[in-house]
């Protein structure tokens, strides 16, 4: 399954948000257009944990604020070994985590 | 015309592990309280409504309308009774209401109670509860936690500040050392300095939670309940403490998603509910002689302290390494032990808090007491930052 992630981009001033809102944080109106987020994003932080919630058998993972080249940061799991903030960095979408009957999709950033 | 509001009364048992139902726990505090304020139960009492801080009750211990139980219970019947859910910010909600049915003049006494029970669930089960406050779409499905946040803010602290891991350990010392002197702290142990930073087995001892945030940066999780009488001043003489005045509260909010905010550094609603505080208070940060601030990561402490005002941006670390945020300093911060030694139970931290001011401002703050001390600034931080609650108490001049 191709699976895709969007940000909103406001229809009135343009202003782009992810995740959606009802109204635009900058102008006031509420129709927007989905735009692709897709590509190559720089890491802005992130961690690794240790004690996951209920649902994760995993003994850690990793988390980060990435920046897209369009200004949006979003929040995403990590797959890099080493990570370093300001490294760049490859937007996938897969499963993050497994629910009975319906898994969830979000971003998922690899090294390049 | 606004009516002026102090509080008369306080209770607060030992944070820990309860052994009692989480109503009884609400009860325990809330008798503590009204014998505090003088307040005979039974038929007189004068309570005019009662509000219940709780975040997870429903979900923790599947109760709900716990306000309209504790109510009769105490045999407060048929004073007003609503709960308050505000994440880890609801005790400081709670009060917040209180002293508006107050100020209103709908009310002259409000009982307020805070009160969470987190550990009749697993560990993971409690972090994924408190996970739910998080973006139901851009951030809890990825399993990212408040840890998860505060180890990324953290990082980006570092970067930028030049905190230390030690800073972090410094400061959750300190608290540990100031909750060795109050009696209701859940942690009754010190950890030593060298050992958690520079031990050969430190990462057994003080293990990485989340990167860069070892075990000894974050609060335990803890059971506990903790209750205030509010007053229109007016009728304060009924009572038997003398009235601490609520001088100032502020609340303001910001993005859920955390990846949105303008300044990743920043702890703006932090900034804006303190603002907001000392304008009603027509008082500033310089006029604070103690504070607890919302330390459920020690990070936060520190940087908070920058947020209210007392000490520029990027300098708060620098502060703590001089020791003017101990008893005896420039701005004693946490001298409960905050949350890192007295406990975190969501809904009564905003309670405790302001607790822990009456009783500096009162001069009951026995072994930890800051001298002469008149006026002091509570902060409760929920979600991870998106809704922050400041409250400054004053101490009536004689
Ligand atoms: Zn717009």
């Amino acid at each position: 399954m191709n699976e895709q992630l969007f940000a909103y981009r406001c229809l009135q001033c343009g202003e782009l948000h992810h995740p959606q809102h009802f109204v635009c944080r900058k102008c006031g109106a509420r129709q927007f257009e989905k735009v692709l987020l897709e590509g190559e994003g720089t890491l802005v932080t992130w961690t690794r944990v240790y004690n996951l919630p209920e649902g994760y058998m995993k003994p850690f993972l990793c988390f980060g604020i990435v920046n897209f080249p369009n200004g949006l940061n979003v929040s995403g799991q990590l797959e890099v070994d080493q990570p370093e903030i300001g490294t760049k960095l490859q937007t996938t979408v897969g499963v993050v985590k497994e629910g009975i009957g319906q898994d969830y999709f979000g971003f998922i950033f690899k090294a390049k | 015309m606004r009516r002026e509001v102090g509080i008369v009364g306080v209770g607060h048992p030992r944070f820990g592990k309860s052994s009692v139902s989480f109503t009884d726990m609400c009860c325990y505090a809330a008798v503590d309280a009204l014998d505090d304020a003088g307040i005979k139960t039974g038929e007189g009492h004068g309570v005019d409504q009662l509000f219940l801080a709780s975040m997870g009750a429903q979900m923790l211990n599947r109760q709900s309308g716990i306000a309209s139980a504790l109510v009769d219970t105490l045999n407060l019947r048929p004073a007003m009774a609503e709960s308050v859910e505000n994440g880890p910010a609801s005790g400081a909600s709670a009060i917040k209401l209180g002293y508006m049915a107050i100020a209103s003049g709908m009310c002259d006494v409000v009982l307020v109670i805070g009160g969470e029970m987190m550990r009749v669930v697993s560990g993971w089960e409690g972090t994924d509860f408190v996970a739910t406050m998080l973006h139901p779409i851009a951030e809890y499905p990825y399993g990212l936690t408040l840890p998860a946040f505060a180890g990324m803010f953290t990082r980006l602290i570092m970067e930028k500040y030049g905190v230390l891991e030690s800073d972090l350990a410094r400061v959750a010392v300190k608290n540990h050392e100031n909750a060795m002197y109050n009696p209701a702290a859940h942690i009754q142990l010190v950890p030593k300095l060298e050992v958690i930073t520079e031990d050969e087995d430190k990462d057994i001892i003080n293990p990485y939670v989340a990167e860069p945030l070892r075990l000894y940066d974050v609060c335990p999780v803890s059971d506990g309940a903790a209750a205030i009488v509010l007053c229109a001043m007016e009728v304060a003489d009924r009572f038997a403490k003398k009235p601490i005045r609520i001088a100032g509260i502020g609340q303001a909010t910001d993005t859920h998603a955390v990846a949105e905010r303008e300044v990743a550094t920043d702890l703006l609603a932090v900034r804006l509910a303190a603002q907001q505080a000392y304008k009603m208070a027509n008082l500033a940060p310089q006029d604070m002689d103690v504070a607890e601030l919302h330390d459920a990561f020690q990070i936060l402490e520190i940087v908070e302290s920058e947020e209210v005002g007392f000490f520029p941006r990027g300098e708060g670390h620098l502060a703590v390494r001089r020791g003017e945020t101990k008893i005896g300093g420039k701005i004693p911060i946490n001298t409960s032990g905050g949350l890192k030694a007295k406990g975190h139970p969501l809904g009564a931290t905003g309670v405790s808090q302001v607790i822990e001011i009456v009783l500096q401002l009162r001069g009951e703050a026995t072994g930890r007491q800051v001298e002469g001390a008149r006026a002091g600034l509570a902060v409760n931080f929920g979600g991870f930052g998106n809704n922050v609650v400041a409250t400054i108490l004053t101490k009536e001049v004689e």
